[in-house]
């Protein structure tokens, strides 16, 4: 079966819906990442990209983190490393990790209702793909 | 002093002058973290400065990321206009939600200190301050040319005196009100917010 043809108009909103849902779901990724302990930014980054694929600027980290903290859901900390110069570590607060299971639970309930609706999308396309 | 090590200086040189209006303290913790990030990635021999410079994008960039972060932060929990101003301006320059909601704030703002004037206007010129009312009118306005001694005029004024803690409340409420209702959506619309699309090149899954 021939694949349907999108216009550029058409892909550019898919892409931006995407970039979109991805920024929503930035800090709780950020908070996750930090639920076991403390880590620097680069480290943040590099679990980030690892774990979930979600791969960041490196500049939008820093200023991410930085919120997070003026909101009190985490706190920072340098520490001499032993790679020879510090590294400010990040860790979440009581507040991070209230906040951080209740976007948990959140998207869980989300995406299993949302599973649902989009379970018959994803049959048929898996159809298509097989004829 | 190696290429590397200008590029770098340079880079937080335009980070640090790019970063004011934050505070002396808040401005060296983020170079010094940038600074402490550039040199770990430079311990990668595979990466040059010119790719860890470009991840982090321009320095005017990052900065303007930092600085509405927190003037969005700031604006969520003040009371102070100017803060709500400026962090809606900031919002309205990444999109349409941020437009519009500029355009609510500028308007409740300018309704409350328009009333907030009238009141104080009132007893300097109280023949021309007032609510008029007449065919086809019915507002709160300084109208050069009314009195409020002739109610026969098919324009005239209605409220008299009790003009001055009409406009005192309705002006405390106009600012309360929009002071309330931005924040209430800066907390809606959080993620939407802090987040300035950048201009360097990225992956495809990568999100800026």
């Amino acid at each position: 079966m021939a694949q349907p043809k999108f216009s550029a108009p058409e892909i550019e909103t898919s892409d931006k819906w995407e970039a979109q849902m991805r920024k929503g779901c930035l800090e709780m990724a950020v908070l996750a990442t930090l639920w076991h302990g403390r880590m620097y930014g680069l480290e943040i980054l590099r679990v980030l990209k690892r774990d979930s694929r979600l791969v960041l600027a490196e500049g939008t980290i820093y200023p991410i983190l930085n919120r997070l903290r003026t909101e009190g859901l985490v706190q920072s900390q340098w520490v001499e490393a032993e790679a020879g110069h510090p590294r400010k570590y990040y860790e979440l607060t009581q507040s991070g990790r209230y906040r951080a299971t209740r976007m948990a639970e959140t998207w869980t309930d989300f995406s299993a209702g949302l599973g649902l609706l989009i379970e018959p999308v994803l049959n048929d396309k898996k159809l298509e793909r097989a004829l | 002093m190696t290429t590397t090590d200008k590029q770098m200086n340079d880079y937080l040189a335009q980070l640090r002058t790019a970063l004011n209006g934050m505070t002396l303290a808040e401005r060296e913790d983020i170079v010094e973290e940038i600074r402490m990030h550039i040199r770990e990635r430079c311990s990668d021999p595979r990466t040059s400065i010119e790719e860890i410079l470009a991840g982090l994008g321009p320095a005017d960039e990052l900065a303007q990321q930092y600085r509405t972060g927190v003037l969005v932060q700031k604006a969520r929990h003040s009371i102070s206009p100017v803060v709500i101003l400026r962090a809606t301006l900031r919002w309205a320059t990444t999109g349409v939600e941020g437009f519009i909601v500029f355009v609510i704030a500028i308007t409740g703002y300018l309704m409350g200190v328009g009333f907030l004037l009238l009141a104080l206007l009132k007893p300097f010129l109280p023949k021309y301050t007032g609510l008029w009312v007449g065919p086809g009118e019915f507002s709160f306005s300084v109208r050069m040319g009314g009195t409020m001694t002739n109610p026969a005029s098919p324009v005239h004024e209605l409220l008299g005196w009790w003009l001055i803690p009409v406009c005192l409340v309705l002006g405390s409420l106009s600012l309360a009100g929009t002071t309330k209702l931005i924040q209430f959506l800066l907390r809606r619309f959080r993620w939407k917010v802090p987040f300035i699309t950048t201009t360097h090149a990225r992956p495809a899954m990568m999100v800026m």
